[in-house]
């Protein structure tokens, strides 16, 4: 779980070229955030800031029941990349 | 401020803070009939009482209790609000008080503004969101809350970026790199081409100014922006070409006499304004210095041809092999307006003897036979290029690749000394061009062809002015044998046929600003005003010269500063003092000298790949904050954008003022022992305020560290208060409070989760605060006495509290999923600074002193000033409103006292509302309500300044 931190402005600064990735990833396949951080090499904590973000501004939103983990999946929403 | 007399503005009182006290004070002053100016410096009233989930004990909806009094303290008939504004000084003046307002600009024109959020949406920078607890981000363009008062966007600009304002061509450079981040290829093309058609030549040529001063460059190098140009001009070009919309014709035709980049530019954006527009060139074909010139391993001709093919799509005529010498004829055939960019196409001569020996040319000839495709006699020559500047090694490298035996470049400079870019000089090294530096021609020797160059020795290039003056010594510098010279010694237009008045360096004599000639609808720009330059400044000039032509045809004023316009360059200290550490990003393989075969005209550098882009495009620092992207400006249904406002002084006359200026936070991280920072679940009681807000920025109550729902929460109190360690003695007395309504709101929204509270006593000072307590209690909150000494992370995220439990004289450690920390709160010291000379007296811990607490509340050591609220020390929310009050009501007893100044509150509105850069904000409401007939409505009167 521990990682290098970096700090929070340079993390969110990349949420705008993480969010293509990350929604190829929920391409039908709605996914935790440690899941995303899997498939995309990233620590977890970052991806919350770019999924919430993400939420934030309409292109993912959050399924309704939490996994027996505790997590909740996020799926993408189909909207123009803009 | 161009009057100074529209800007000052008189008020009873000036309220400053717009939190909950400093509202209560306001409207309490507002409804006894007093003129109020309240003062902001966030984008909207509320202060931290609008961010909080809920208020205790009885858990009202914060935002409930706190937006009918925003919406009061926005429209109240004797209230006018400045948000997004500072008050920078205040002094005493003729028994009353005179203070210095900096009103921000907001780059939104808030009368038009609808609150839309679609500014939002489509920004392409993203950064911590303060009012969110920079638990998730927000845009440059925001709007600073969902129930911000006013609901108006503001964009966030700390300066124009430093790669923007260093492009000479006025590319908005960090707002492609931004758009190429975002995956926007096209706009980023679309971007560039609002400066210039020459996406492509720039992509490939440019000598790139922006990227020496990135700020990136002094951590790992600069960004490559030239090749993020190049990528998305590659992009788009490779895409079938698709007609553009052709402006309306606005019925004005304009000459351009020259087809280079100042020609094509000015062409571009005159034909984009709806003028018919011809260019007119001498060359047997288009493009100036760049088809003529540049070799095509810098510049291909195709790319050259991609960019003219902007220009004529959208109907720009090219006349070739038409040179023009008239311009009068030019007017006798309609044109309205000439403007002569003819570049710099004339070689200078060194005036040395046998310099007219054949063998010797100069270097613009030598290059415009070679990139023509002329028979050049250069294999197996030795060739001799004498110049040190890029066109010498141009040439040289030119030579290389036709074969040449042998070449040698003569610089009158050392080799740090040389004008040319120090990678040009290493690649052409590595090509095998051999340099002599510090040598100036004697003469040349030969008999009708040369043969020889006798050389002196140059002991100094410019003189004591800086000025191009070289020095010789007597003595020879030896001799060189050459078959074909080349002499690159500079370059000068051809200008002598105009009629127009010229410098002695063959350029065109022009007004610098406006780029008019003495004859006023002629106009000159480029290479042929300011000598050989680079090409994004002959577009930079080129798109002046549209401009000005504009503003000349339309009969408007040549405003030199409308066309400059823009915000001071951010300082790149500041820039890079935004983050104490930085991930090393790698600026990408540096440029390697490339020895090329003779023969070989190919570029000598690749498109960057699409993840090369990307990853490229995200080193960028965001220096401006804003990237001038214009997604903003071109999404606004209300065209409300307005990146040109600039900041605003106002002074303000007042009888007496109100601190209300609040608390700050402890920062948690002086506590190192708790890990806040470093362990990603360890938060604090605002984060966790806002986690449980309806306006979340999660979809529920989850950890940071990996979006897990915590099934075991900790608190522990007094975290930064009653902490003589770190200077702060005093009980917070309100984290005791809001951590047991973090509680009872926790329990319910997650009922299944275990809540546990360390503290060292728990203080239940008011009305119905120990029923609170005793409530939370009841409903499973565990609380255990003992000090947390220090916390540590395990690797799945949990915490592990090492503690000593005092009741049962153990140490325990005990695992949590997430850790809230309480938080003390500090005083704000941003009241003190507002006197000159620290007149306002601060009490011991570095409250706003009150004269007199027991008897005399809300009084300072200062006549006329006042505090209210948590200013003069932490209070809970309804003791701030009554603090607030009270302060009110000793401000109205002063000003009965002492007479209110002639107050003139519509003024400001009013002179706000004419000039839209401040926001053309509606006038204040002028309705009178003398003392005590106020009906305290807060019913939508017109709204007061920067609503």
């Amino acid at each position: 779980m521990t990682t290098a931190n970096r700090e929070i402005r340079e993390i969110v600064r990349d949420e705008h070229i993480m969010r293509n990735r990350i929604l190829r990833l929920l391409e039908g396949r709605p996914s935790t955030i440690p899941e995303i951080a899997e498939g995309l090499g990233a620590p977890p904590s970052e991806v919350t800031y770019w999924v919430m973000g993400m939420r934030k501004y309409g292109y993912v939103r959050e399924e309704k029941e939490v996994t027996d983990e505790g997590y909740y999946r996020y799926q993408a929403i189909e909207r123009e990349i803009g | 401020m161009k009057d100074d007399a529209l800007n000052r503005v008189k008020y009873d009182a000036l309220v400053i803070g717009s939190g909950i006290s400093g509202m209560e004070s306001a409207l309490k002053l507002g409804d006894m009939g007093y003129k109020v100016l309240v003062v902001e410096k966030e984008a909207s009233v509320g202060g931290k009482m609008i961010l909080l989930s809920k208020v205790f004990p009885t858990l009202d909806c914060a935002s409930c209790i706190s937006t009918p009094k925003m919406g009061a303290t926005i429209h109240h008939p004797n209230l006018t609000v400045l948000t997004y504004a500072e008050v920078e000084t205040i002094e005493r003046q003729d028994g009353g008080f005179r203070a210095r307002i900096k009103q921000k600009p907001r780059f939104v024109v808030e009368t038009a503004c609808t609150g839309c959020r679609q500014c939002e949406m489509v920004c392409k920078v993203a950064v911590p969101d303060e009012f969110n607890a920079d638990l998730v981000s927000r845009r440059a363009a925001h709007i600073a809350f969902p129930q911000a008062v006013p609901k108006k966007a503001v964009i966030e600009r700390q300066g124009t970026s430093r790669c923007t304002f260093n492009c000479p061509a006025g590319i908005k450079a960090h707002g492609y790199v931004a758009l190429v981040r975002s995956g926007e290829y096209e706009k980023a093309f679309q971007l560039v081409a609002d400066a210039t058609p020459l996406v492509g030549s720039l992509g490939r040529a440019c000598y790139a100014p922006c990227e020496s001063e990135c700020s990136r460059g002094n951590l790992e190098g600069p960004l490559s922006i030239r090749r993020l140009k190049r990528f998305v001009a590659d992009m788009h070009y490779a895409k079938p070409r698709v007609a553009p919309e052709t402006p309306p014709a606005n019925g004005m035709k304009v000459a351009v006499v020259g087809s280079g980049p100042a020609g094509l530019t000015a062409a571009w954006h005159l034909a984009r304004k709806g003028y018919e527009v011809k260019i007119f060139e001498a060359a047997p074909q288009p493009g100036g210095m760049m088809r003529l010139a540049l070799p095509p391993y810098r510049l291909p001709i195709e790319v050259v041809e991609q960019d003219i093919a902007n220009v004529t799509d959208i109907g720009v005529t090219i006349q070739t092999n038409s040179r023009i010498e008239d311009l009068e004829a030019l007017k006798a055939q309609g044109f309205s307006a000439v403007l002569v960019a003819i570049g710099t196409h004339l070689g200078a001569k060194l005036r040395v003897p046998g310099e007219d020996l054949q063998g010797i040319v100069r270097a613009t000839e030598f290059l415009r036979a070679a990139k023509l495709g002329e028979r050049l006699e250069v294999a197996g020559k030795r060739v001799v290029v004498i110049g040190g500047g890029n066109v010498a090694i141009d040439a040289a490298r030119t030579a290389m690749r036709l074969h040449a035996g042998s070449v040698e470049v003569l610089s009158l400079e050392s080799l740090k000394e040389m004008p040319a870019h120090p990678w040009e000089i290493a690649e052409a090294k590595a090509e095998g061009v051999t340099f002599r530096h510090s040598c100036g021609v004697r003469d040349f020797e030969g008999d009708e062809r040369v043969r020889s160059i006798n050389l002196l020795r140059c002991i100094s290039v410019l003189d004591e002015k800086g000025r191009f003056n070289p020095k010789y010594s007597d003595k020879r510098a030896g001799t060189v044998e050459g078959d074909l010279v080349v002499v690159a010694a500079g370059m000068r237009p051809d200008s002598g046929e105009f009629g127009l008045p010229i410098n002695p360096s063959g350029t065109f004599q022009v007004d610098k600003g406006t780029l008019q000639t003495c004859i006023p609808d002629v106009f000159a720009a480029g290479d042929a005003v300011a000598g050989p330059t680079m090409i994004t400044s002959a577009a930079g000039e080129g798109r002046r010269a549209a401009f000005m032509i504009d503003r000349w045809l339309h009969g408007q004023a040549m405003d030199v500063e409308e066309f400059e316009r823009r915000l001071e360059m951010v300082d790149k200290e500041a820039v890079l003092a935004r983050q104490s550490t930085y991930r090393e990003l790698p600026a990408g393989a540096p440029r390697e000298a490339v020895k090329l075969a003779p023969g070989e005209f190919y570029p000598d550098e690749e498109t960057m790949t699409e993840v090369e882009a990307l990853d490229a495009a995200a080193r960028c620092l965001d220096c401006g904050v804003c990237s001038e992207c214009n997604s903003c400006v071109d999404i606004c249904p209300a065209h409300a954008i307005d990146l040109k406002m600039q900041e605003q002084e106002i002074e303000a006359e007042v009888g007496t003022v109100l601190l209300a200026t609040g608390y700050t936070l402890f920062p948690a991280d002086l506590k190192p022992q708790y890990g806040y920072g470093k362990f990603k679940n360890v938060i604090t009681g605002m984060q966790m305020d806002r986690l449980l807000a309806p306006t979340r920025p999660y979809n529920a109550v989850v950890r940071p560290g990996d979006g897990k729902v915590p099934d075991s929460i900790a608190f522990i109190l007094c975290t930064g208060s009653r902490d003589e360690t770190l200077g702060n003695p005093m009980c917070s007395r309100i984290c005791c409070m809001y951590s047991i309504k973090h509680n009872q709101l926790i329990m319910g929204a997650l009922p299944l989760a275990d809540v546990t509270v360390y503290y060292m006593d728990v203080r239940t000072p008011s009305k119905g605060y120990n029923e609170f307590y005793e409530q939370a209690k009841g409903m499973g909150a565990n609380f255990v006495k003992g000090r947390v000494a220090s916390i540590s992370e395990k690797d799945n995220g949990n915490l592990l509290l090492r503690y000593e439990d005092i009741e049962n004289g153990t140490v325990t450690e005990t695992e949590h999923d997430m850790v809230v920390l309480a938080v003390g709160v500090r005083p704000n010291d941003e009241a003190a600074r507002l006197f000159p000379g620290n007149d306002l007296r601060l009490d011991e811990f570095g409250w706003v002193g009150e004269s007199n607490e027991d008897v005399n509340p809300g009084a300072t050591n200062i006549s006329g000033v006042f505090v209210a609220g948590a200013a003069s020390g932490v209070k809970d929310i309804p003791d701030s409103i009554l603090h607030a009050g009270g302060a009110a009501a000793q401000a109205a007893a002063y000003l009965e006292r002492h007479g209110r100044p002639a107050t003139d509150a519509a003024a400001l509105a009013e002179k706000l509302a004419a000039e839209p850069a401040n926001g053309g904000a509606p006038a204040a409401s002028t309705t009178e309500t003398g003392p005590a007939s106020a009906t305290g409505s807060s019913t939508a009167k017109a709204a007061g300044v920067a609503r």
